[in-house]
């Protein structure tokens, strides 16, 4: 089976298998998580772009509560060492929440980010709010009034494609095995 | 700041292929603009009738196109060749779209549709530059007209990148890509093109057999607000996006109107739906689309109503754009 979802995923599949399989793993919670760490796998090993994504907000927040030009008063020596050590910690942080992150986006586990903020003792600050992805749906087909959309949408755009070419709507999933790389 | 630099190897190290982003552009060159200038003028100053392929994943899809300005209009028609029958009639801002095979008739008043090769909002504006770095690239030659190649790069991961080919001698677009990086996304190309030809003016009207027929017209009635009349808005906007217009539409088969924000950064343009969740339009599960070419999709709940975010934009824009809208008190 879990060689059958691993083929699913390459798409080697012909549809009749694919179907089944697709079947079968939404029935089957454990083939479901089977799914989810193949794809943490391959986002991990992509370097995937949703993980840039996330990061980059993570990261501005941690600038912007750095303490560091809080303290006019210490000397230059002092203050570069200051500076060093709240830069390692808050690179080590920034670890923490790749990690975080990754844990997150496919388990959808919250409780894994309080778990990750806590080597960051370093740091007075309050805790990041860090808001939930949005759950990711593998649509058979897209919502019917995505179509109305985009034929109203392409008339401010460049471009030709219009109502009735909707032919080829992937899962997120789906776009980063093509797009993310 | 030290701990900057360290910020950055150490993102450098983690996520290298972000980093290429960092480095800064110069400024596009007056001449790269005006070249711009000159594709987004050409339309209104030739006309031209041909045959276009647009090509994404794939797939290849041929239009047949017939322009023709003077100086009180200007009118188009475009047939879509490959798959189900599409054709459209323009006429300066009015617009028809017959599907031929379910005998169905859209129709626009207010019609701004950009299509291949009129590509640029209008009116064209030099502030395109903040976005993208245009360059003059090679000379190429393209359905039989030696074309300039301009290159345009993205300053920042937000925008994908693009590359026209421009006829030398009229301005006209002949050929446009979408790419990401050396990627491309999708493209289009005119397959053969007579510019400045004769043009008979039946071939710009319904066809006697078309005339003859019945057919269930939908009128996609817009009404257009001035800034701030809707009871959404949109803070935070990624750098580069402005808004263009709000407006309410009546789009096909929905009992509300549906409140439509339109973006752009100059050249890309995003989209962005709101309709209340009714039981005769249930809500529909969050998550992101994509499609074909260029285009993704992000679709949102807020509170009582959806937000569905479209346009040409990789995912991550996409995102920041529909999540950027938040309802006024």
């Amino acid at each position: 089976m879990k060689s059958k979802i691993s083929a699913l995923m390459d798409g080697e599949l012909d549809q009749q298998d694919a179907s089944n399989i697709i079947e079968a793993v939404r029935k089957d919670d454990d083939l479901q998580g089977e799914w989810e760490t193949y794809h943490l796998i391959g986002d991990t090993l992509r370097q995937s772009s949703k993980l840039a994504m996330n990061i980059s907000s993570g990261v501005s927040q941690k600038l912007k509560a750095e303490p560091t030009v809080l303290s006019p008063n210490i000397s230059n020596l002092e203050k570069k060492l200051k500076r060093k050590v709240y830069a390692f910690s808050v690179a080590a942080s920034v670890i923490a929440m790749v990690s975080a992150w990754l844990v997150m986006q496919n388990l959808h586990e919250p409780q894994q980010i309080i778990m990750a903020e806590q080597p960051n003792h370093n740091l007075t600050i309050a805790p990041i709010p860090v808001s939930s992805p949005p759950a990711i749906h593998s649509y058979p087909h897209p919502p019917i009034e995505i179509n109305d959309y985009l034929f109203v949408h392409r008339e401010f755009s460049p471009g030709v494609t219009m109502r009735g070419q909707v032919t080829n709507v992937n899962s997120i999933t789906e776009y980063h095995e093509r797009y993310g790389r | 700041m030290i701990s900057r630099k360290i910020f950055a190897l150490f993102l450098l190290l983690a996520f290298g292929s972000s980093a290429a982003f960092a480095q800064e552009l110069p400024r596009s060159s007056e001449s790269a603009l005006n070249w711009l200038q000159r594709v987004a003028d050409a339309p209104r100053r030739h006309n031209y009738s041909g045959t276009f392929v647009y090509y994404a994943d794939g797939h290849i899809e041929t239009s047949r196109i017939v322009h023709k300005v003077d100086s009180i209009s200007e009118r188009e028609r475009i047939e879509v060749l490959d798959g189900s029958p599409r054709i459209v009639f323009r006429n300066n801002d009015e617009m028809k779209c017959y599907l031929t095979d379910s005998k169905r008739v859209y129709t626009e008043k207010r019609w701004f549709r950009k299509f291949f090769p009129d590509i640029f909002p209008q009116p064209f504006d030099n502030v395109i530059d903040e976005n993208y770095y245009v360059k003059e690239d090679r000379l190429e030659r393209v359905s039989d007209h030696q074309c300039q190649v301009l290159s345009l790069t993205p300053r920042d991961s937000l925008r994908h990148g693009h590359q026209f080919w421009v006829d030398i001698e009229t301005g006209l677009l002949l050929k446009a890509a979408v790419v990401n990086g050396s990627e491309i996304i999708e493209q289009f190309a005119f397959a053969q093109l007579e510019i400045d030809g004769e043009i008979h003016p039946d071939s710009l009207k319904p066809n006697q057999s078309m005339a003859q027929e019945e057919w269930k017209v939908t009128d996609l009635i817009t009404s257009f607000l001035k800034a701030g009349e809707l009871k959404w808005q949109i803070t935070n906007l990624p750098a580069g996006f402005k808004k263009l217009v709000e407006m309410k539409r009546n789009l096909a088969e929905k009992p509300t109107l549906v409140d439509h924000i339109a973006l752009s950064d100059g050249l890309a343009t995003v989209s962005v739906f709101i309709e209340p969740i009714t039981q005769d339009a249930p809500a529909s599960l969050p998550g992101f689309f994509t499609i074909r070419g260029a285009i993704n999709i992000y679709v949102r709940i807020l509170g009582d109503y959806k937000i569905t975010t479209v346009g040409e934009v990789p995912l991550e824009t996409i995102k920041l754009i529909g999540d950027s809208v938040i309802k006024k008190d």
